[in-house]
């Protein structure tokens, strides 16, 4: 097991005005570990993830990636969040582009990639996450899944160490989930580290190292997912769980 | 679950024959019940006596032959139009007062704009981008030469081999990609090549002589086109510009972007107009006099710019939040993924408003009248108050409108057409 921590929240608090949403978060996710976050609407699971690639900013505590700390310029910042993959809840592809172009536009502008090498490179991930065929197609000429299933092959495009998920499947059809999840447990057999943010718990319980659970922008319990859901020591956990499972 | 029923998905039948096809859509859309079969007959109606009117007065009943207007009248009375009026005048129309024997440098002019831009059409071309961009910064540049001529400094000349160059290599790069030879067009050769490009078009434009033709006499539709021509090419990139600063995070900028957008918008053209035209001059120091065409377009760009500024923003609103996220965790900055992803979706959906503002602009500029400059409508009041056609004001203007209505409708069924081809994205 490796002792590099490769993403480190450290005292992190946030307000949005007056209004603290994140208190004193920390957590310490190691190389390869793969952890599931989960909570009620409104708990800070979103916005949590949200600052590990600083697409929201804290007021205190430190956010380090690979022990390198977010805040020492916009440059830097920029290169340290493309080590970070994010995959979101409505997806967000780019309308205008096609799939192919969605996964090579950030090799070919962001890494200078020759074109030829980025489209080779993109037509591998597509076929990783099972849809080749759809390479030349706009993203609303596909279904959700398969628009999900795009997403994490351009968020894979930039070989990032770590992959976030925001809820990737809360939006899809309930026939459609699956498809999205048997890519996520693929690449998380790989070995990527992930934090995913779902309430999908078979896959919480298949492959997570650890569950979190927060409420009210605490973390409250964390645990393995078999300690979690035979055991759980918070009321509040007990709660929510009595309500999902 | 191997005696479970097999579900079989019904084929589909047709659809009911009344309602598809022409017969379908008169039915559903002209006849549909009585009241709605009436006023399809109405309407009918006006639309005939309308242009049975129209096409009486200005084609069946109409005098083409005459030396003026009495002759006119004596023939036919006020029932039909009297066009010989409007052909005499047809070059002052389009020219203004420009000298007839100079004439032929404005028809160039406009000639080598559209030599400028048909690669811009052609498939083959990759680098459409550029050569757009030239078109726009360059042609002025050497079109300034062809309308105005006279004595040309050392920078003005400069400026001037500047845009011949721009066009020689917009089309040695469209004539090299179409024979695939754009290798020759990279790398250090291609600097080579452009400055012996400028030497060549230097030495070209210092030999090349045309007489002054000064700026009050320019007037007509070509006055109207490079004051509305100007006002375009200038006002978007103006206003995306704006718009950006006012969104921003940096409150100087954004201040300042805001203050000019609403003073501007807040103010008719016409002040602007007089604005510019007599009170600038008390502001600049004594002795230094700015062209009144100059000024006129001046205040045309920054009156369309803070225009444009509130249409694009308004473009840039409707895309969601999470494009730029996306764009962000994908590792581009904020120029990048302003230009290369939100701007590129959010001028789709701008184009009728964007074209909309064009075709005002276009009509506006008819206001640069009140400041004494001849545009294509005082040319056309100026007809009948010639002593030969004394009185002639329905004809010129019936004319003169027809030309507006050219003009703008093209410009708007360029805009459906630039629409359904960018739309790809958006089809199903």
């Amino acid at each position: 097991m490796s002792t590099q921590a490769a993403i480190e929240l450290i005292g992190l608090n946030k307000w949005y005005g007056a209004f603290q949403v994140l208190k004193d978060i920390n957590l310490r996710v190691r190389e390869g570990e793969r952890i599931v976050v989960c909570g009620p609407s409104g708990s800070g699971k979103s916005t949590m993830i949200r600052c590990i690639n600083q697409l929201e900013h804290h007021q205190e505590g430190d956010v380090l990636i690979h022990g390198e700390a977010f805040g020492q310029g916009p440059a830097r910042d920029d290169a340290i969040r493309r080590e970070i993959g994010m995959v979101f809840q409505q997806f967000n592809l780019f309308p205008h582009l096609t799939v192919l172009e969605n996964c090579t536009f950030a090799l070919i502008w962001v890494k200078h990639m020759p074109k030829a090498e980025a489209e080779a490179l993109a037509m591998s991930l597509l076929e990783r996450v099972r849809i080749p065929e759809q390479a030349l197609k706009y993203p609303l000429q596909l279904s959700g899944g398969q628009q999900q299933r795009v997403a994490i092959a351009r968020a894979l495009c930039m070989s990032p160490k770590v992959m976030l998920f925001d809820e990737p499947t809360s939006a899809l059809d309930p026939e459609m989930i699956s498809e999205v999840l048997d890519v996520m447990i693929e690449l998380a057999e790989s070995g990527m580290t992930m934090i995913v943010v779902t309430h999908e718990m078979g896959f919480a319980r298949r492959v997570a190292d650890r569950v979190i659970f927060m409420d009210q922008g605490e973390i409250v319990e964390e645990a393995p997912p078999a300690e979690f859901f035979t055991a759980p020591r918070y009321d509040r956990t007990q709660l929510f769980l009595s309500q999902i499972l | 679950m191997s005696d479970a029923l097999i579900f079989q998905p019904k084929a589909g039948k047709p659809a009911p024959p009344s309602t598809l096809g022409v017969v379908g859509w008169v039915r559903g859309n002209l006849v549909s019940s009585l009241p709605n079969a009436a006023l399809t007959l109405l309407g009918a109606y006006i639309v005939y006596a309308f242009f049975s009117a129209v096409i009486g007065w200005a084609i069946v009943d109409a005098v083409w032959e005459a030396q003026n207007r009495r002759e006119c009248l004596d023939l036919v009375g006020r029932a039909g139009a009297c066009w010989p009026g409007v052909k005499a005048w047809i070059p002052n129309l389009i020219y203004g007062l420009y000298p007839k024997d100079q004439v032929w440098r404005i028809n160039a002019g406009f000639l080598v704009l559209v030599l400028w831009a048909v690669p811009l059409f052609l498939p083959w071309v990759r680098s459409k981008v550029m050569i757009g961009l030239g078109l726009v910064l360059l042609y002025p540049l050497l079109a300034s030469y062809f309308f105005h001529g006279g004595d040309k400094g050392l920078v003005w000349g400069a400026l001037i081999a500047l845009g011949l160059t721009g066009f020689l290599w917009s089309w040695l790069t469209a004539i090299a990609e179409a024979r695939r030879e754009a290798p020759l067009l990279e790398g250090r050769r291609r600097w080579i090549l452009l400055a012996g490009l400028y030497a060549v078009s230097l030495l070209v434009v210092s030999q090349w002589v045309l007489d002054e033709v000064q700026t009050r006499l320019w007037g007509g539709l070509f006055l109207t086109l490079v004051i509305s021509g100007f006002g375009i090419t200038v006002s978007l990139p103006a206003g995306i510009l704006l718009a950006l600063g006012r969104r921003s995070r940096m409150p100087l900028i954004a201040a300042v972007s805001t203050t000019f957008i609403e003073l501007f918008r807040s103010v008719p053209l016409i002040t602007v107009l007089f604005m510019f035209n007599t009170m600038l001059p008390l502001f600049l120091p004594a002795g230094v006099e700015v062209n009144r065409l100059l000024r006129a377009i001046v205040a045309v760009c920054l009156f369309s710019s803070a225009y444009m500024a509130e249409i694009v923003r308004g473009g840039l609103q409707a895309i969601p939040k999470g494009q730029y996220e996306a764009a962000a965790a994908v590792g581009l900055g904020f120029w990048q993924s302003t230009s290369l992803i939100v701007l590129p979706q959010a001028l789709r959906i701008m184009i009728p408003s964007i074209v909309g503002s064009f075709i005002g602009l276009f009509k506006d500029t008819t206001l640069v009248s009140i400041i004494g400059l001849f545009d294509l409508l005082s040319m056309a009041r100026a007809v009948g108050e010639d002593t030969v056609w004394l009185g002639l004001f329905i004809e010129p203007f019936f004319f003169v409108t027809m030309i507006y209505f050219v003009f703008c409708f093209s410009m708007s069924q360029y805009s459906f057409h630039l629409e359904a081809r960018l739309g790809a994205g958006q089809r199903r």
